[in-house]
Order: C-alpha cells, then structure tokens, then sequence
C-alpha cells in the first residue's frame, strides 16, 4: 500500500510539474503581458520599463528557472496588475467560489445518485423515462444558457431572487442551482447506467438464487459494485471545486476564482494564472488519489492486485 | 504555500453587505458595469484606459475641469483662473476652502507635490512603478516642474511653448492628490487600491474586479453630493447588466449594445441614455508590412469602406461618419470641409490598378468584441476589401500581446479607437501619430513632413498658423500616406430608470456630481 501511494504520489509531481510547465510556457508564447496590461496606447518606454521591472526581458528559461525557484521557497509570485502576492489574491477568491461549488456537490449526489439508482431499478417505467429525459436535458443545456433561464425566471420574471453579485446568501441559490442541476443531471446518467450493468450481472442472480431479498440485493452487492465508475465522476466533480465554475461565475457576477482566473488570463497575469493552476491541478491530483485509494476500499480485486504489486 | 491569516479572515466575511446609514434620505445608486478598471487601481497614473475615464472624475479632481455633459470646453475646476505669463509658464490661482477626503485642506503644497517626483516622475525618495514616469512624459512632454508662487497659487513651468498647456491640466492623470495622505500610504500601490481626493464621492471599498463604493463627501467645493452611496458593480456579461436593471437591482447598465436597445425600452420604466462621444473608431494601416508600404493600397482600402453601411446595420443609424479624426468641440481648430474619404469601388479599384499590389494576403488581426460590434464590422470591412480585389484576411486574436506582437512585417491591419480629451488636436493628433507617439516608434507609420508638422504644431501659439498646419496633417495622415482610415464615431449607450434625471457627457465619464443629478 506504501508503494502504491508513493507511486501515485510521484506520479501526481509529475502531473502538476507538467501542467505548471505547460501553463508557464503558453502564457508567454500567447501574447506579450506588458503589452496586453499597458495596452496599445502606451509609450513603448512603458512598456519596456515594465518588462524589465518584471523580469519579462529575460529569456524564457532564465524566467522558467527563477520561478521554480521562487515556488521552491513557498513564493508564488505578485499580480503584475496590481503587486499584490498572487497567493493573497487567489486565497480571497477561494471561499466564494466553495460558496457555490460545496452546495453544488451536495445538490449532484444528494438529487443525482438516488435519481439514477430508482431509474435503474424501475427501468422503462414512466419514472424511469422522466427522469431520464430530465436529465438529458439537464447535461445538455449549456450552464449558461440554464443560468440565464434561471435569472429570467426567478429574477427578471417573478422577483424572487437576485439575478447577480454576492452580497447575501439569497445571491448564492440561482448559481448553487445552475451548477447542481446539471452535475446532478450528470451523476444520474452515469449511476443508472453502473447500476444497469451491474444488475445485469450473473452473480446478482446468483445472489438473489441464494435466496436474498431484493433489497439486500441491491444494497450489498449491486450498489458497492455500481460504485466505482460513479466514485470517478464525483471524483472529478470534487477536483473541480476550485475551478468548476468559470461560466456560472460570470453569468452571475459571483468573484469566484473562476472569475479571477478568466480575467488573469485575458491580462496574462502570470503568477496569477499559475497559482491557479497549481491549486487547481493539486485538488485534482490529491481528488484523483482519493479515487484510487477508494477504489481499493470499494473492490477486492484491486485491494489484491495492490498487495501483489506490493509482494512482487 | 502560505496564505496569510489576514486574506483568510477578510475572504471569510462572505456574502456580507455592511449596513448603511438609513437616516440619509439621499438615493443610493448602483451601476453595473463591463469592467471596474483594467489595472485593479484606481490611480490615473496607472488606469490610462476608459473604464478609468467613467469612474475618475467622481473621487479625484485636476486644476482645470470639464463640461462634461455640455459642449466639452474647460471650466474651473480645483484652479478657479488661469492665465499665460509668457509661452512657457502658466499661472494658476488655487480655490480656497477646499477639502480632501482625509480632512486635510488643499494647497499649493499639494499640486506641486501631485506633480513630483514621488509621485508622477520617480528619484523622489519613494518607488514609482516603472511605467509611472513614462506615461506622465507621454501626457506632459513638456513637463518641466511646478513650483508654489502662494498657498494658493502655482506656476506650471514647460521647457518648451506648449499650445496644450492649460488643456493638459483638464487629464485625467492631471488629478490632485493630498499630499500628506499619499506619503501616509506604506507604498504607491497600497495608494492606488484606495486613493484619496477632493472629488464629491469618497472611496469607501474597492474590491477590484468586483466592486467600487463611494460615499459622499459631504465637504466638498461644490455642496453636499446628491447620492448617499455610489456602488459601480462589475458584471461582464451584457445580458446580466440588463436582467439587474430589470430586477432592480441597479440603477444603471453601462455598455449597451445598440441592438439591445428597443427591447430595454419596450418596457416603460427604462430608457437608454447616450449617443457619439468623443471616441472615434478607426481601423490602423502597418506600413512595415511589404503590401501596405505603397500608399496607393491604402488609400484603395479607405475608399472601399461603406461607413455609412456599418452604422445602419450595426448602430441603427445611432451614430456618424466623423469629418476625419476631428471632433466638433475643437472649436476653431474643426476644419468643417474635411470629410473621410467617401465610399468609392471603382476609385479602389483604380487605385489598386496604379499600385504595386498584386493579390497578397494581408493580414488584419481583430479581436473579439474588444470594441461594440467589432467583429461584425471587421466582416463588412473585408468583405467590402474582397469586393475591390483586396484579399485581406481576417485574423481572430485574443489581446493586444496579439496584435502587436511578432515581427513588424507579419502585422497587417488592426482596429483601434482615439479619444479627444482636451479641445485642441495637439493630444489626440501629435500624440497618438507624432514622432514620440507609440506608433512612430513602432516604426508602423511614418512620414517625415507630417513629423516636421508635429513639431511646429505642438510648439507654437500662432493659432492661424496652427490650423493651416492641421489641414496639411489631415491631408496626409487620412489622404496622401494614410495612417489609418476613420469608421465612425464611438457611441456609448447606458441604460437607466426612466425617472431618473441624468445625462450621459460625451464621453465614457458618468457624472454623479449634484448639477447632473435630477437634470
């Protein structure tokens, strides 16, 4: 087990040092920063004054190597736009966007897993086909489009809620809903369709053979085989927390870190954008590694195959 | 990773709106708006740009004001009189009894000190950002110090006859700060999240990309400011602005498109406000590209646009084809017979005949809807460029890093947008296409009589002589060698409450000041 999260803990370095690296070197080849946050009208003595003050002048893996360093001493650099540490910036914005993404996550497994799991054992019922026809509607529809719809309805038609901004808990429901909705539209395809094939499984009619009641069916052996594939998805889901709101984020105004990396990027706001990233690509590594840690807990064949790799 | 305590602490007060003083019977107005400041900084040394130029005006004050909602020309502002003592200095005599957001009462001190080394120039014993000083030479080339004649008097002091001199005091960089209040400040940028001025609204939280509050300043010059709070609130998108106007939720939607404009106001309780502004749209010729050298190809390309197509299928006939890069408010200097070169195919075509030109590609890099309708109107451009035998094509990019970037003879065509701020064309002219301009040194256009002409323009007080001079800049720099071809005046349009009484100004400014509210 040591070797197994050692490896993946390795492995997910190597991830975030590549995804940072990837960021690092397209932000730079993809639009000069002084130019973009100067603009078009300034003298190009401005422009090259703040290259300089910023390091820019420098070549690219001069920049690369300074900036690892300066990540080696926990500094992540300032706002080119304005000074403030990256860091600061970024931690401002994490909790209003957890505002949204946690009771969000809660909506997707709280609606969408016991959705697809009654779909999957009513199947081709009228439910089954309600449900079903929601939730393809549900994933279909772009969250912006659904956030607007949502405004035009509670905000615009009946007045009920705000249609923008953060400024009470009321302003939170209409992105909360936009994001639930459509994860939980999410979640209910994939449960039902675990859930399907697992029912279709012969040891499920081996188990009911045995002279099980269908409901000690479905909870010991159907719904901890089913969910696995369902554990990848809500692990993506988790992964996402930092950063799985950049549309909703701006259809509501909300200053959510998907907002300040939208702006980040549009300015080149260097060590912006790569804090961001770094958050965003360790939540996932560290959501990724809980996936696979529990997908020993969920399957003894892997719990096996991990201490055969261990023995070996 | 350290994320110090006090960030934490701040985030955690989420979703809380601080109560206000509900005994103050003036309105609170909120506005929605496409972006706060593109610079996270409310400083107008940093924040060149025109979000700065909707907000600056209500919380900082320069010498010289503006008629902002009128005819544009000068009026007192923290000066109440100026006079020229000889061709390079000005003498400016200071209000009394004005008070800055902190209490401290303006002085001479304070202009100079605006005007300083600390502030504006750097080597003042502070750290400037180092773009600080570079811009202040743009606004001010002939900057050479301001010195303290009285408590409340100064002299503006140039190294060389400036016919802007005055005008130049009317910027927006041009603002007076306190001095006591910057030097107070732990650092310029720390200044810049939060300045202090004289102007009738304080500032009284900035969450940058977010959201400004101002609160009045019930002390200033001109009395008790007409609103209790003042809230710009930043919403990106265009149709969110709309739905919290119709919610309620604001007051004002800035940045309409014009096609939004019959559905806002198909509802009785809301109208758009606004029209052409001092901004015109104009598209921008890079001579260092092989194609665009020969001014023949140019001048094809300006004829080849039908102006007044974009401005009825695009602005619903809101707006004009301007007389040139010239604006009505330059008074003596607006040459009423210039007009932009007319809609002409054939001419184009006949032009191209006598070129060089033989069927290159020329690139023209657009963004997306930087300006409004951009990217519909850079289609009807190249269409219109195709339909004459011009084979431009369009390059989608994403910032000006883009658009600028890459060797000088890859970039082709670009868009871009001038702004008159003060009445004469020395600032708009001499400074976006003159020989110190970004443009010149970018080796993008150049031409050695129409930089001659900068000199003498910028340089003399000869007012006839100016304005021959001018003509002969127009005829070159729009016809002969052109360094760009005009599209149509900038129109700015801001929804509103109907029963509110308020004025757009010709400009992206949006005026709270008493004798603009309830007009």
């Amino acid at each position: 087990m040591v070797r197994f999260l050692l490896s993946r803990l390795l492995r997910a370095a190597v991830t975030i040092v590549l995804v940072v690296t990837f960021a690092f070197v397209v932000l730079r080849l993809s639009g000069d920063p002084a130019q973009i946050i100067m603009g078009a009208d300034a003298p190009p003595e401005a422009v090259d004054a703040f290259r300089t003050a910023w390091g820019l002048d420098q070549p690219v893996w001069v920049q690369y190597f300074h900036y690892f360093g300066a990540i080696a001493s926990g500094d992540l650099g300032r706002s080119m736009r304005d000074g403030r540490e990256a860091i600061v910036l970024v931690a401002e914005r994490i909790p209003a966007t957890l505002a949204l993404t946690v009771p969000a996550l809660l909506i997707k497994l709280l609606l969408g897993i016991p959705a697809g799991i009654y779909a999957a054992l009513h199947r081709n019922s009228a439910v089954d086909r309600a449900l079903m026809v929601a939730a393809v509607a549900g994933f279909t529809v772009p969250s912006f489009v659904l956030g607007l719809l949502l405004v035009l309805v509670f905000a615009v038609q009946l007045g009920w809620l705000p249609s923008g901004g953060q400024e009470s808990w009321r302003h939170a429901i209409l992105p909360v809903a936009t994001l639930g909705i459509g994860g939980a539209a999410v979640l209910a395809r994939f449960t039902r369709s675990a859930m399907l094939e697992v029912l279709g499984q012969p040891y499920i009619r081996t188990a009911s053979a045995k002279g099980l009641t269908w409901r000690a069916v479905v909870w010991s052996h159907a719904l901890p085989n089913a969910a696995i594939p369902t554990v990848t998805i809500v692990g993506f889901m988790v992964g996402s927390l930092i950063a799985g709101a950049v549309v909703v984020e701006s259809v509501f105004s909300w200053p959510g870190v998907g907002r300040l990396m939208v702006v980040a990027v549009a300015n080149r706001d260097l060590a912006v954008v790569q804090c961001i990233l770094l958050l965003v690509a360790a939540t996932m590594v560290v959501a990724n590694l809980t996936v696979d840690v529990l997908y020993g807990v969920l399957d003894p064949r892997l719990r096996t195959g991990i201490r055969r790799a261990g023995a070996g | 990773m350290r994320i110090p305590r006090r960030a934490l602490l701040a985030s955690s007060a989420l979703l809380a709106a601080p109560a206000v003083g509900q005994s103050d019977p003036r309105p609170q107005v909120s506005v929605a708006v496409q972006n706060l400041a593109t610079s996270n900084t409310l400083e107008m040394l940093l924040e060149q740009s025109n979000v700065g130029t909707r907000i600056f005006r209500n919380y900082v004050e320069p010498l010289v004001d503006t008629d902002w909602t009128g005819d544009m020309s000068l009026l007192p502002g923290l000066a109440t009189a100026w006079r020229r003592l000889d061709e390079r200095v000005v003498e400016f005599d200071l209000r009394e009894g004005v008070v800055f957001h902190d209490g401290s009462p303006f002085t001479a001190e304070d202009v100079v000190f605006s005007f300083g080394p600390e502030r504006m120039w750097g080597g003042g014993g502070r750290e400037v950002p180092a773009s600080v000083p570079q811009t202040a030479r743009q606004a001010f080339p002939a900057f050479e110090r301001m010195e303290a004649v009285g408590p409340y008097r100064v002299r503006l002091v140039n190294s060389r006859p400036d016919p802007v001199q005055i005008g130049r005091m009317a910027r927006s960089i041009a603002v007076i700060v306190p001095r006591g209040a910057f030097l107070a400040a732990p650092s310029f940028m720390e200044w810049a999240r939060r300045p202090v001025g004289s102007g009738p609204y304080r500032i009284a939280e900035f969450r940058p990309d977010r959201l400004l509050v101002m609160e009045p300043h019930d002390a200033h010059w001109q009395g008790r400011p007409p609103l209790r709070r003042l809230r710009f609130l930043e919403v990106p998108e265009v149709s969110s602005r709309i739905n919290m106007l119709i919610s309620g939720e604001a007051e004002f939607a800035t940045d309409i498109p014009p096609d939004q404009i019959r559905a806002i106001e198909s509802d009785r309780r809301f109208e758009v406000a606004g029209g052409p502004i001092n901004n015109t749209r104009y598209v921008v010729f890079n001579t260092a590209h092989p194609v665009l050298a020969d001014p023949l190809v140019r001048r094809a390309m300006s004829h080849a646009i039908d102006r007044e197509a974009i401005i009825t299928a695009l602005w619903e006939g809101r707006t004009s084809v301007p007389r040139g890069l010239q604006w009505e408010f330059y008074g003596e200097f607006y040459l009423r017979d210039v007009e932009a070169p007319r809609f002409d195919p054939a001419e184009a075509r006949r032009l191209l005949r006598e070129s060089s030109y033989r069927g290159q590609p020329i690139p023209y890099r657009c963004l997306n809807n930087y300006y409004t309708n951009q990217t519909a109107t850079a289609q009807i451009l190249v269409s219109g460029w195709r339909a004459v035998g011009l084979n431009v094509q369009l390059q989608m990019v994403e910032n000006w890093g883009q658009i600028l970037g890459g060797e000088p003879a890859s970039r082709g065509v670009h868009d871009w947008s001038a702004s008159a701020v003060v009445p004469d064309p020395s600032v708009q002219t001499v400074g976006s296409w003159g020989p110190g301009s970004a443009v010149w040194r970018r080796n993008q256009w150049r031409n050695a009589e129409f930089g001659a002409l900068c000199e003498e323009f910028d340089s003399i007080l000869d007012t006839p002589r100016r304005i021959a001079i001018r003509r002969r800049m127009l005829a070159i720099i729009e016809r002969e060698d052109p360094a760009y071809a005009v599209l149509h005046r900038n129109a700015n349009f801001t929804a509103k409450r109907r029963e509110i009484g308020w004025r757009p100004a010709q400009s992206f400014f949006m005026d709270f000041r008493g004798r603009n509210w309830g007009a």
